[in-house]
């Protein structure tokens, strides 16, 4: 202790730079509470359903078949991993009505997870969700490479065969970014917390095998 | 001898409030992987664990601004000793509990294939944490702080 307190007067600093700090933390904090709420009015893709998590659901009038929620991030790898494994079976109950699939395109992993999400949301529009979907996972690159922009998905979209306009503007314009983030705070809501998460007919598939190989997620689907 | 646990006053400034503003830093631009690592701990309510993934890194950059430059290191010192210790419970029953999750302390976060979670290095680092904040909390003098020494009285009072 070198110096003796001199009480009252350079307290002032030390109170200055305590109230700036805080102020600036609670500022920043605010807008970001605000933004992470559920924006109900954002405009929603065709085939998506406020009720079952914002996702992007296929068969949705069916009954009496399992329902498969699967939780995933385009920029993904293992999700990746999980769509080369199973991508084809979902497809055939998807085309053979077997199954309600209901896909959730989270973008926790960065920005370019959500400029995916949305054009996703866009191809679904042009109901080529499913093409496009493999598509972006047969050429993932790494995460927050760059090599996801707006321009690179329009291509991916017209490269699976969407040529129309809106599709082109929906992806540019980032239509979607408010049902994007609509689909993150759900999954937050439903505990997920790691991706890819699949849940059949509510029930979270443990992590494991069963995610990778395809005899044992089939088991899996038809236990229900 | 004095003087040397000034320096040393700073120098657990600095640690302690380099790891938290680079623990928040790294988290606060990836607020829905913060949530999952809060979420995956499984100890609290899912509303509440998301609305703690969302202001925790907030308030650990806020305490390590203060803690680096000096200001009401007491008060922070105490906080973060706070927070140490729950990170230290929130770690141990993780493990004990069997759970395979990352830390998520610097980033990251969630779920983890069964069998690859780590949970003694993060308990030890934050052990180490947990020391430095305490000694702080006794000894908040330091070199090159905003506080002004504070008087004896308060220290004996423990405040």
């Amino acid at each position: 202790m070198s110096t003796k307190p001199k009480p009252g007067k350079d307290n002032f600093t030390r109170n200055l730079v305590i109230g700036v700090v805080v102020g600036v933390i609670l500022i920043m904090l605010v807008p970001t509470l605000i933004s992470k709420q559920t924006d109900t009015s954002a405009k929603i893709p065709a085939s998506v359903s406020a009720e079952r998590g914002y996702g992007v659901v296929f068969n949705g009038e069916l009954t009496g078949v399992p329902v498969i929620d699967v939780y995933e991030d385009f920029q993904c790898p293992v999700c990746a991993q999980f769509e080369a494994a199973q991508g084809d079976y979902l497809e055939s109950l998807i085309e053979e009505k077997k199954a309600t699939v209901v896909f959730h395109t989270l973008s926790f992993i960065g920005t370019e997870s959500v400029l995916a999400a949305n054009a996703a949301a866009c191809s679904a529009d042009e109901d080529k969700f499913l093409a496009l979907h493999k598509m972006l996972y047969q050429t993932q690159p790494k995460e927050n490479s760059g090599a996801w922009t707006n321009e690179s998905l329009v291509s991916a979209g017209n490269s699976v065969g969407i040529s129309s306009e809106s599709f082109e503007k929906c992806v540019n314009t980032g239509e979607y970014a408010g049902w994007v983030n609509n689909v993150a705070a759900a999954a937050a809501q439903e505990d997920v917390n790691s991706t890819p998460t699949v849940f059949i007919n509510g029930n979270e598939l443990k992590r494991g095998n069963e995610y990778y190989d395809r005899a044992l997620f089939k088991a899996a689907v038809e236990r229900g | 001898m004095k003087e040397l646990q000034l320096w040393f006053g700073l120098l657990a400034r600095l640690v302690l409030g380099g790891v938290l503003l680079l623990a928040g830093y790294l988290k606060y631009d990836e607020l829905d992987k913060s949530q999952m690592a809060v979420r995956a701990y499984e100890m609290l309510p899912v509303p509440l664990a998301n609305f703690i993934g969302l202001v925790l890194p907030f308030f650990e950059i806020g305490m390590g601004l203060l803690l680096i430059l000096g200001a009401g290191i007491r008060f922070t010192a105490a906080l973060s000793v706070l927070l140490m210790v729950v990170f230290v419970i929130g770690i141990s029953q993780a493990w004990a509990r069997g759970l395979s999750i990352d830390c998520g302390c610097f980033g990251g976060g969630g779920q983890v294939e069964p069998g690859t979670a780590n949970y003694l290095t993060p308990l030890l680092r934050d052990t180490g944490f947990l020391a430095l904040g305490i000694y702080l909390f006794r000894y908040p003098q330091s070199k090159f702080a905003l506080d002004k020494t504070p008087p004896p009285a308060a220290i004996e009072k423990g405040i």
